[in-house]
């Protein structure tokens, strides 16, 4: 199998491997890289375990090939906390009890992180809408929803 | 897309590289590529070469055109087209079409001409609607055809969709869009209906254009309903006429879901409303409010369900606790108690590992060979060619099953590996471990099986037959329970209502995002270790020991953490497979199972028909009951025998009935697999029950509280098998305060616009805690001062997302007096943890809060003696207090000495254990529950007239399970269950034909996404025991599940009169009740 060589900076790292053609990025994080935080829950699209943001923008990573990210930006759960200091979202769903067994909560907060790099105050519905591409299993979502709009809350309230 | 599907991909910058791209054999363009993987998994052939078409120049950017119509480029993205301007401005149609395709990481990525392309997709009735054109390229040049004719002709290979035309809007005109779908959000489409109506000054329509399509629905526009609405006043139309010039004209799908009736009904229907026509026909009065005006033009409408208005339940922010002696269950109402859960912060940075996410250098992967096949011998097994592929290192079979090769919790009657026959088509017959996940692949293709098919059983009631084939040699009858009491026949005389009703339960699955897998490693004493997620580490143990034969000693199985259970890894799952491959090799090897192997191989709950008979006198006093269930066990046994009896024991719920009769079956099917779930049978009963509760009070003209109210057990009677039953019973209470709810005094009836009925619905929830009277049931658990001065609390049940580390440091600490940070859970691991039972039935709370009662003064007398010694104190001045022992008088806190200096200086370090049976009656008749717990439940439901779709806005829980331990814990028990129990009513079923899952992945089966739970979910607990009550706290992990389903179906009887006893509930039946055609 071809292998194409392709470059991207990882939460501000640069990368570089030789992946095979066709492979995905969710395969390659995880298992050339080492970043487990994107799950496999379905691999086909339809979980959103495996969301991270790519260029800015929220992406499925098991949908998308390795080889397409030549340049890219891409931002994980794992790359979230600055000098060990957790991004309001995560400090927010500790808080929240908005992950249980936390197998969705990386792909959560990306979709949440997404949602408020655009609207940093959104609404519950704007919230819905945002993660409607995310399963839990565990939570009932009650939690998560509170996690991001407290998440929105103490953002502005940090810019304020 | 894995790394073995081998495909290349072209990105062509230009239109003429584009179309010669195209024109290459085998050769598929894509878009986003969104969909591919779907489609790869229905069957489609995998290409070799993939033309990535969103790099071309030619198929980007959007733009006005000189006729003032817009031109928008088929690699446009659909998020980015959310936000266009020009669509905006020329397209709002459109634009309120792509709200409702996928989700929002799929819209990233997804194109407009991905959509059109595959004329499947959810945007052409949009398009259509607008008389949309499309620019077409292929080598013979460019063409424009407009999209209806594009769609009515044969695809014409290599031609690419270049741009999407829309003519410029008509000033005035009346549109709509909507999609139907399964769920609320992130669904496949039903059907998807668009129209557009253009008004002429006069307030004629000019043109109308009305379309359909989406999923299995062939796109097209509805001609001759158009033309019944041109020319006409839109203000006057004849919307009766339409609604059935739609039904006549409409062609719709049926997938197995949805019924093509339904289909076209609801198009129709979605149709006339949309475009401000009536909703549909309503028999009798209307609840409240009134019909919406006819003939109105309304403003182009949002897609979703939730845009429509439905009043609120409660006036302002402010919620009133339903009775005074309750708590509301919230971080903002017990921020004094609400702590973070220890494991939490490496969930939310990214790092923590499962079991399924270890790695070492030597590991191999192992994979499952699976019979793919329901029902068959198998004559031979070759594995030699698998065997024979370098890379491969071991092949495993049912001969190289050392032990028995048989297991099961309550029967032994699963093989390992299957010998000589297949019952279910996920059945494991090989296995295998190779250098990396392609050889592995290879290696699997390899095995050659020759099968000789047997006659599929299906049907567990046709399966009862004399003459029906047999699943087991012994027959298909596996468990048969009878229970009587008093004289039913002579009872029904007494009766002045009598109300009979089958209720039927679906084949729910689990749904753990994680799904089965772990990893097994040989140990140098020639022991094994295994590795993976579990509910009871003990029991996968012996009956891994079983299997291998070799002494449990000689096996470490370790069960935490894991990502979700819900009783669906409490029986073995890959571990065999891992154990054998991980022997054979003499390599660590790992294996997980992806979602469509979890699919088709994992546990499920066991499908029930339940029938039931009830009657009470004139007074509404409850005299007789007869139940007969027949539960579909699937293949093998596993938990099914103890499901069926707890389902029994629940046949009551919580009333005293004085003549009753049980009888259930459960019998051996071939439909895959069905075991523990939460709920454990109670929650099937307890919607059967309750449902029969409701309608009986209906007869009876009593309110659904008074009905109870006359009905409820008396606390210290015998229970329902005449069994002790403990202290502490709270129905009365739970009654009282579902009566006193605010939820209940909420609005319901029509919503303003008319679109919704809302309706309030109440059950009662009872529930039987622990394993019951007859099997053992060891609870325990060891503290212990460890080196580093943690106080380390270890149990052997497991940590599965619930919470049970929190759970354990808050009853250690309470107990010992220590902070929870100087505690240190250790959970589910047979090397480190003693015998604590099974994290299931609702008991690890107990467990672990008898056994820091239990053990914490002994552990807390040894810490100060051992502290007294060393500081040269009397022992009855010290105490233990957080980060160490204290002055008992002094005021202040500190500690004179901390537990890691205490522990520095002992050899050895103290240590108190427990062991101690999980409270039980001493019935043994029949397996009977001693401990209680008791709740009410309250849901309120919006149910949409177009489509008869249930939507639950509030759910409303009131819990009595003693003093709440971890507040977190306790509200993602009930919360979480409540949604998993909203998807068992609404929209989750495994759904089988001919043996085999018609679901095979999470896009056919679909729990509750964000849109789907309630829009307010509020849980009120009763913590109070008995003076004297010695049993403390109770889990609380089954009962947020356990009155969901009848507490929905009572609000839909409350919308529509329709007691739905078929769950999931279909739309068809709630519309043909909202109809008056039921
Ligand atoms: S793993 Fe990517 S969406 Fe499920
Ligand atoms: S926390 Fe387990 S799936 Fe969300």
């Amino acid at each position: 199998m071809a292998k194409v060589p392709v470059q991207f900076t990882l939460n501000g790292s640069e990368k570089a491997e030789f992946v095979e053609s066709g492979a995905t990025l969710l395969d390659v994080l995880r298992d050339k890289i080492g970043d487990t935080s994107p799950k496999a829950g379905c691999r086909q699209g339809t979980c959103g375990s495996c969301s991270v943001i790519v260029d800015g923008e929220l992406r499925l990573s098991c949908l998308t090939l390795a080889e397409t990210c030549e340049g890219a930006s891409i931002v994980t759960t794992a790359g979230l906390a600055e000098g060990g200091v957790l991004h309001p979202l995560q400090r927010a769903f500790m808080d929240a009890f908005a992950t249980q067994c936390g197998f969705c909560t990386p792909g959560m907060i990306m979709a949440a992180k997404a949602l408020l790099d655009r609207n940093p105050d959104p609404s519950r519905d704007e919230v819905v809408e945002a993660i409607a591409g995310n399963i839990c299993r565990c939570t009932g979502y009650e939690p998560i929803i509170e996690a991001v709009l407290s998440a929105a809350r103490s953002n502005s309230i940090s810019a304020a | 897309m894995t790394a073995a599907s081998g495909f290349s991909v072209l990105r062509p910058a230009t239109l003429a590289e584009a179309v010669a791209a195209a024109a290459m054999p085998g050769a598929v363009p894509i878009g986003g590529a969104t969909a591919l993987q779907l489609d790869w998994a229905a069957g489609a052939a995998r290409p070799g070469l993939l033309v990535d078409l969103t790099r071309c120049a030619a198929l980007s950017g959007s733009g006005v055109e000189p006729d003032g119509g817009l031109r928008i480029g088929a690699a446009a993205r659909l998020a980015a087209l959310e936000h266009d301007p020009h669509a905006a401005a020329g397209a709002p149609l459109l634009l309120a079409a792509l709200r409702s395709v996928a989700a929002p990481p799929i819209r990233t990525r997804a194109t407009l001409g991905g959509n059109i392309a595959g004329r499947t997709g959810c945007l052409i009735p949009a398009l259509l609607a607008l008389d949309a054109a499309l620019v077409l390229a292929s080598a013979a040049g460019e063409r424009t055809v407009p999209l209806a004719a594009w769609l009515a002709a044969p695809p014409a290979a290599g031609e690419i969709v270049v741009a999407v035309l829309l003519p410029k809007p008509s000033p005035r005109r009346v549109e709509t869009a909507r999609k139907i779908g399964r769920r609320a959000a992130f669904t496949p489409s039903v059907i998807g209906v668009a129209a557009s109506l253009d008004i002429g000054p006069d307030g004629r329509i000019g043109a109308a254009r009305l379309a359909v399509g989406g999923g299995p629905n062939r796109p097209r526009r509805l001609a001759e309903s158009e033309a019944l609405l041109v020319g006409c006043d839109v203000g006057a139309a004849d919307w009766h006429a339409l609604r059935g010039a739609l039904l006549e004209e409409i062609d719709a799908a049926d997938d197995g879901w949805r019924s093509r009736s339904y289909r076209r009904r609801v198009a129709a229907h979605a149709i006339v409303a949309g475009l401000g026509g009536a909703f549909p026909p309503h028999p009798g009065p209307l609840p409240a409010g009134g019909e919406r005006g006819q003939g109105r033009a309304l403003p182009v409408k949002g897609v979703r369900a939730e845009d429509r208005a439905i009043p609120l339940p409660l006036a302002g922010e402010g919620r009133v606790r339903a009775l005074p002696e309750e708590v509301e269950v919230s971080h903002r109402s017990l921020g004094d108690r609400w702590r973070i859960r220890p494991d939490v912060q490496a969930k939310v940075e990214g790092g923590f590992r499962y079991l399924t996410e270890h790695r070492a250098p030597d590991m191999l992967i192992g994979r499952i060979l699976r019979a793919g096949r329901p029902h068959a011998r198998i004559r031979a097994i070759d594995v030699g060619a698998a065997e024979a592929l370098p890379g491969v290192r071991a092949v495993v079979t049912a001969a190289d099953v050392k032990g028995e090769n048989a297991f099961g919790i309550v029967v032994q009657d699963q093989p390992a590996l299957a010998a000589d026959r297949v019952r279910f088509a996920g059945e494991p017959v090989a296995a295998l471990a190779a250098v990396d996940a392609a050889t592995a692949e290879r290696a699997l293709s390899l095995i050659r099986v020759d099968y000789e098919d047997l006659p599929v059983v299906t049907d567990p009631e046709a399966a009862l037959a004399e003459d029906a084939p047999r699943v087991h040699e012994g027959g298909n009858l596996l468990t048969d329970l009878h229970f009587v009491r008093g004289d039913l026949a002579g009872a029904w005389e007494g009766c002045a209502h009598i109300v009979e009703a089958t209720y039927l339960t679906p084949r729910q699955m689990h749904g753990f995002m994680e799904t089965e897998g772990g990893f097994a490693r040989p140990e140098l004493d020639g022991g094994l270790s295994v590795f993976a997620g579990g509910q009871y580490a003990l029991r996968d143990r012996m009956q891994l020991a079983r299997i291998l034969g070799l002494p449990e000693e000689k096996i470490r199985v370790v069960t935490s953490p894991t990502g979700g259970a819900f009783g669906g890894k409490d029986e073995l799952t890959v571990q065999p497979a891992l154990a054998l491959l991980a022997l054979k090799s003499g390599r660590p090897v790992r294996l997980q199972l992806d979602r469509a192997e979890s699919v088709l191989s994992g546990w499920k709950r066991h499908p029930m028909t339940i029938r039931m008979r009830t009657g009470c006198d004139a007074a509404g006093r409850l005299v007789a009951q007869q139940v007969d269930v027949v539960a579909d066990a699937g293949a093998y046994a596993s938990l099914g025998p103890g499901v069926l009896e707890t389902a029994l024991e629940h046949a009551c719920g919580p009333y005293g009935i004085p003549h009753v009769e049980t009888r259930g079956r459960l019998v051996y099917t071939n439909n895959g697999l069905c075991g523990a779930f939460r709920g454990f049978g109670a929650n099937q009963m307890t919607y059967a029950i309750e449902c029969q509760i409701g309608r009986l009070a209906e007869r009876a003209g009593l309110d659904p509280f008074e009905m109870r109210r006359r009905a409820l057990r008396r606390p210290g009677t015998p229970g329902y098998l005449g069994q002790t039953v403990g202290p502490s019973e709270r129905l009365d209470e739970m009654l009282a305060a579902a009566e006193a709810s605010a939820l209940w005094a909420a609005p319901r009836g029509l919503s303003g616009d008319g679109a919704m009925i809302t309706g309030i619905g109440f059950a009662m929830n009872y529930q039987g805690t622990g394993l019951g009277s007859i099997p053992p049931d060891p609870g325990g658990g060891r503290l212990a001062l460890a080196p580093d001065g943690k106080i380390e609390a270890a149990f052997g049940f497991d940590e599965m997302g619930q919470g049970a580390l929190a759970m354990i440091q808050a009853v250690v600490a309470g107990a010992l007096g220590c902070d929870r940070d100087d505690v240190r859970p250790i959970v589910g691991d047979t090397a480190l943890t003693p015998e604590s039972g099974s994290t299931t039935a609702a008991r690890a709370t107990f467990v672990a809060w008898k056994t820091a009662r239990t053990a914490g003064p002994a552990l807390a007398a040894d810490l100060v003696a051992a502290a007294a010694l060393r500081l040269g104190r009397d022992p009855a001045d010290l105490a233990v207090a957080p980060g160490g022992i204290r002055d008992r008088r002094a005021n202040d806190a500190a500690p004179l000495i901390g537990f890691a200096e205490l522990a520095a200086s002992l050899d050895p370090l103290p240590q108190a254990s427990a062991a101690f049976e999980f409270p039980k009656t001493d019935y043994t008749r029949g397996n009977a529950r001693f401990l209680f717990i008791s709740g009410a439940t309250l849901a309120r439901v919006a149910i949409d007239r177009v489509t008869g779709m249930v939507r639950v806005t509030d759910i409303e829980q009131h819990a009595a399970a003693g003093p709440i331990v971890d507040p977190a814990g306790y509200l993602g028990q009930i919360e979480g269950g409540a949604v998993q129990g909203l998807g068992f009513t609404l929209t989750e079923d495994m759904r089988t034909s001919g043996g085999v899952f018609l679901e095979k992945n999470l896009d056919q089966y679909l729990m509750p996404s964000i849109a789907d739970a309630p829009e307010r979910m509020t849980t009120f607990a009763l913590e109070d025991l008995d003076p004297g009550d010695p049993f403390g706290p109770r889990g609380v992990g089954e009962l947020g599940i356990g009155a969901v389903t009848p507490a929905i179906a009572a609000a839909i009887a409350d919308a529509t009169g329709l007691w739905p006893a078929t769950t999931p509930i279909a739309p068809e039946a709630v519309l043909d009740a909202l109809e008056g055609a039921g």
